[in-house]
């Protein structure tokens, strides 16, 4: 599903260039729970985001089910983004000013959903996450663990083939790090490819395979199943 | 400790410079406008204020019932002064005055002079023109004695010491006896030369009521019950004996009004030596400055609130540390002190710089002087502190007042929802005031540009017109035919006034389909050819001929004379003739004689009237312009023949000539200033109100980074984005748009009810308003909001 050759990212101020990622070549295949870890700074969120197609690669080749994306501009990559492609957040990335049902629903608005559909999709995928007595809540009157809730069923609400994750618990508590981490594996069941970024040893062991970066290179690769 | 403050606000202006400078420029732009407003209306307020006795001083005017029609005007005969100051104690002295052209000489040049005063000797004990040489007292106490303005000196006699020189002015040598300052610009008497009153030949050395010309002031001992000695000068006017003198016997009658010297230029409807200002102008000034101030103010306010919400954690942490809210609100007051202090120098530079342009408009004459002057600069700098204060008052207040816990942990914006509520209204206020402008703006330049462009009724094109007077008269048709000799000419008319402001009132007694009537009109003494000259229509009869001169017979003690008339369609109707019923009926005005031709309606007043009865009779003595109209193909030959005829002709005259179109635009000075003030105040508005949205919009749109992002990842495309950012600055336009739109239908509509022909007030001048400021707010908000987007929305998720 996904292959990445020889991709380089740096990142340049006035006085420092930064490397974030260094010929980098990996390759995840569909329906894949695949672990990314390494210290920070290490290129792990950088190569979240060029999967992601939020950040674009200096160079290499990155290969989304077998078509370039490299070199696709913002409308493309959107495109693709938003029909393939869900996110989770360590700070959730809710908006504060919407209610959860909103938040949920924002996917399938932009990707043209009628609104019986939407409101079929959207209380299907609250009460799967059991969070539908909470629709008409904002995000600020929920806790952390009901917040990732909110923010994985708007992740999961347009059916993605693939779900990023970026450190989803980190945010949490151990019981509510558990109940995430227990959704994504159902999810990972269901046929849904996910790729997640962690610190977590105890996270990591939730996925097929771990792989280990450092100085924007991968440098270990640790299949558990 | 200030100095701290100092230091840290101005590094804080120096981070902040988008704000910053968003913040000082439109605050500099307003308050230059406020300057040189200000500037006009007391200016306006203070007109002739610098004459000692001014508060003693009154204008005399008189108001005459003629035939049932009451008329008024600023002058009066010549008996006005003199017979008042024998007849009411109160009277200390009279001036008489008339301001008069002539060609004056100096050794061998000539100069075609139009500022002559002639008035009587009282003239420079009552007014205060200081003099730098010579006695005011003794200036103008003998025939041929002269006085120059400092100026006219200059341009005369250089550096030489002008007293005892010479200067000839229709073969009569004056000797120079004083020189005073220029009358300043708040003078409603503007002369380059003062000589005597008698000076203007022997008619005026006979006292009489009639012949009205001399615009006449008193001087009084008190200036108490003004209309007690009114009420007893009309009935005196009233008394058997004077109406014996004046013929106006009752319900005929000749009063008089006095104006107070210092209302006559803003209040008086009656113009003098020169048109009057009016005391609307000043309103109109007046509440242009409030709203670009408001505008100003309210731009300042609103950034300055939406940035104290970016400096939560900074205020959280001087809290922490210990600071007061008494020292948390002086250091943002003085922060906003210390801007708007920087705006008031700015201010006073734009003001400076933009004096031409000002004066553009106002039909002012500024200069730099005027602004640097004590009181202005001391007000300025007082206002500069209090709109500051007023400004910084609010978000100052707030950041003192946030409790330390909640701004530490959800920043500013979160906790104040009144500060937002506020700067809906203020950007409410700043639009609804740039919609009323525009829309204000929209309709004086269509009616304006209506009135010029209307069909007035006859060709003011290529009409050059040349001033007649002395003996040429006399040479009348040899001149006449010189001109029509010149290539390039085609026709040749002379007439007392030019027709687009025909100010002659007479009446005529006619007997119609009603018995007899007397009729108050407008008269016009003209030549032969006016009406094929100035391309009038004919709607019935002919134009006068040459033959038509035989019917003025004055010979047998002008037994037989007749006098030959044209009259306007008006006025057959209001008699109740059609033209053709018209031709060959006979009214009596100075003499009985048949009507000749029914002309059509042409406009001989401003469009603020209607067209009104028009009287026209063979009156070539009467006649002061010459009006030649040219083919205009090659213009400047036509002119150097029409000049080679003059100074072959005329001794002693310079040629000066204008156009008939230049006097029709000056019928509507007044309204052009409208346009170009109400022009540039809409601009200015528009500029002030949009550089408040740019800074917003790019403050909310900071705010707004991190949802922007999901928003992005989640799919949405640009236009979304930024319809989403657009659609509360457009919900609050809209409201703008709901609450001026009929105020500026007021306004407009009040405007133009002063005009008898006017356009039709339309929605498309409030569409236009909206769309003006819908399509600047929107551009400004997308190019905020198409920026954000276009950044990766990596970035925009990194915000947090």
């Amino acid at each position: 599903m996904i292959k990445i050759t020889d991709l380089e990212k740096k990142y340049s101020t006035e006085e420092v260039v930064t490397v974030a990622l260094n010929k980098l070549s990996l390759e995840v295949k569909k329906g894949e729970f695949v672990s990314i870890m390494g210290p920070s700074g290490c290129g792990k969120s950088t190569l979240l985001n060029i999967i992601g197609l939020l950040d674009d690669p200096d160079s290499g080749s990155y290969r989304f089910n077998d078509i370039e994306v490299a070199k696709f501009n913002e409308r493309k990559r959107s495109e693709l983004r938003k029909h393939n492609i869900g996110f989770v957040f360590q700070s959730f990335n809710l908006i504060d000013e919407l209610t959860v049902y909103e938040n949920v629903e924002l996917p399938l608005v932009y990707t043209k959903v009628k609104a019986s559909e939407r409101k079929k999709q959207v209380e299907q995928v609250l009460e799967k996450m059991g969070i539908m007595h909470r629709r008409n809540h904002f995000p600020q009157q929920l806790s952390g663990g009901q917040q990732q809730r909110v923010a994985i069923s708007r992740a999961v609400v347009t059916n993605p083939k693939l779900i990023l994750a970026d450190e989803p618990t980190g945010n949490l508590d151990s019981a509510n790090g558990n109940d995430v981490m227990q959704l994504l594996t159902e999810l990972n069941d269901q046929g849904t490819t996910i790729v997640m970024v962690t610190h977590s040893e105890h996270d990591a062991k939730f996925s097929h395979r771990i792989i280990s970066m450092l100085d924007g290179k991968t440098v270990a690769e640790n299949i558990l199943i | 400790m200030i100095l701290i403050y100092l230091k840290l606000a101005l590094r804080h202006i120096w981070n902040s410079k988008l704000y910053s400078g968003i913040n000082i420029f439109g605050l500099s732009l307003g308050l230059a406008a406020c300057l040189l407003i200000g500037l006009y209306i007391t200016n306006e307020l203070k007109y002739d204020d610098f004459h000692e006795k001014s508060d003693h001083i009154y204008r005399v005017t008189m108001e005459f019932n003629n035939a049932g029609t009451i008329n008024a005007a600023a002058v009066c005969g010549t008996q006005v002064g003199p017979e008042f100051k024998r007849t009411f104690p109160i009277v200390e002295d009279y001036v008489r005055a008339y301001l008069g052209n002539n060609t004056i000489k100096h050794g061998q040049d000539l100069f075609e002079e139009n500022r002559i005063l002639y008035a009587d000797p009282s003239f420079f004990n009552i007014f205060s023109f200081n003099f730098i040489h010579g006695d005011p007292a003794t200036a103008i106490d003998a025939p041929d004695k002269i006085v120059l303005t400092q100026s006219t000196a200059k341009k005369y006699f250089g550096n030489d010491n002008p007293i005892g020189q010479i200067l000839t002015s229709g073969g009569v040598d004056f000797k120079v006896s004083g020189i005073c300052t220029d009358p300043p610009q708040n003078s409603q008497i503007k002369f380059d030369f003062v000589t005597q009153f008698y000076n203007l030949g022997n008619g005026v050395k006979t006292e009489t009521w009639w012949s009205a010309n001399w615009v006449t002031y008193l001087l009084l001992h008190s200036n108490d019950n003004i209309k007690d000695f009114e009420s007893q000068v009309n009935e005196f006017m009233d008394s058997e004996a004077i109406t014996a003198q004046t013929g106006s016997v009752s319900p005929n009658y000749l009063h008089y009004h006095f104006e107070p010297l210092k209302k006559v230029h803003l209040y008086s409807s009656l113009a003098g030596f020169e048109p009057n200002g009016s005391i609307t102008y000043i309103y109109i000034f007046g509440i242009i400055a409030i709203l670009i101030l408001i505008i100003a103010i309210a731009n300042y306010t609103n950034l300055a609130i939406a940035q104290s919400m970016g400096r939560g954690s900074e205020i959280g942490t001087r809290k922490v540390l210990g600071a007061k809210k008494i020292q948390i609100f002086t250091q943002f007051i003085g922060e906003s002190v210390l801007l708007t202090s920087i705006s008031t120098v700015i201010g006073f530079l734009i003001a400076f710089f933009t004096i031409p342009f000002f004066n553009l408009i106002s039909g002012k004459n500024f200069e730099i002087v005027d602004i640097i002057h004590p009181t202005p600069i001391l007000l300025f700098a007082a206002f500069a502190i209090i709109v500051g204060f007023l400004a910084g008052f609010y978000p100052s207040l707030i950041l003192a007042r946030t409790e330390i816990m909640t701004v530490l942990k959800s920043g500013l914006s979160k906790t104040n929802k009144s500060g937002t509520s506020i700067r809906k209204l203020l950007l409410i206020t700043q639009f609804g005031i740039s919609i009323f402008l525009i829309s204000l703006t929209s309709i004086i330049v269509q009616q304006v540009n209506f009135i010029k462009t209307k069909n007035i009724g006859y060709d003011r094109e290529q009409i050059l017109v040349l001033p007649i007077g002395g003996k040429m008269v006399k040479d009348f048709d040899i001149l006449k035919e010189a001109f029509q000799n010149v290539n390039g000419v085609k026709s040749v008319t002379a007439s007392y006034e030019t027709p687009e402001y025909v100010e002659w009132s007479d009446g005529i007694t006619v007997v119609g389909k009603n018995g007899e009537q007397n009729i108050s009109l407008n008269a016009m003494p003209i030549d032969l050819d006016f009406t094929s000259t100035l391309g009038i229509e004919i709607a019935a009869g002919r134009d006068f001929m040459k033959s038509d001169f035989a019917l003025m017979d004055t010979s047998n003690n002008s037994a037989n004379y007749q006098l030959p008339y044209i009259i306007n369609e008006k006025l057959a109707s209001m008699i109740g003739w059609t033209p053709d019923e018209a031709i060959g009926k006979i009214i009596n005005n100075m003499a009985a004689g048949p009507i000749v031709g029914v002309i059509k309606d042409f406009h001989f007043s401003s469009m603020h009237e209607p067209v009104g009865p028009l009287l026209q009779f063979l009156g070539r003595d009467f006649s002061r312009v010459f009006m030649i109209k040219i083919d205009g193909n090659n213009l400047q030959n036509t002119i150097s023949g029409l000049e080679k005829v003059w100074f072959d002709k005329i001794i002693g005259r310079q040629f000066n000539y204008h156009f008939l179109d230049e006097d029709f635009d000056k019928l509507y000075a007044s309204e052009d200033r409208s346009t170009a003030l109400f022009k540039s105040a809409a601009i200015l508005a528009i500029i002030l109100a949009s550089l408040g949205l740019f800074g917003l919009a790019a403050f909310v749109i900071v705010q707004r980074t991190k949802e922007i992002g999901i928003r992005r990842v989640l799919g949405a495309t640009i236009s979304e984005i930024t319809f989403l950012l657009a659609k509360q600055f457009l919900i609050l336009i809209s409201i703008s748009i709901l609450l001026a739109v009929p105020l500026a239908w007021i306004a407009g509509n009040s405007w133009i009810s002063d005009f008898a022909y006017k356009i039709n007030l339309g929605w498309h001048h409030f569409v236009f308003a909206g769309l003006v400021v819908l399509t600047i707010s929107l551009s400004t908000v997308s190019y905020h909001a198409v920026k954000a987007c276009l950044s990766k929305p990596v970035k925009s998720l990194r915000s947090e």
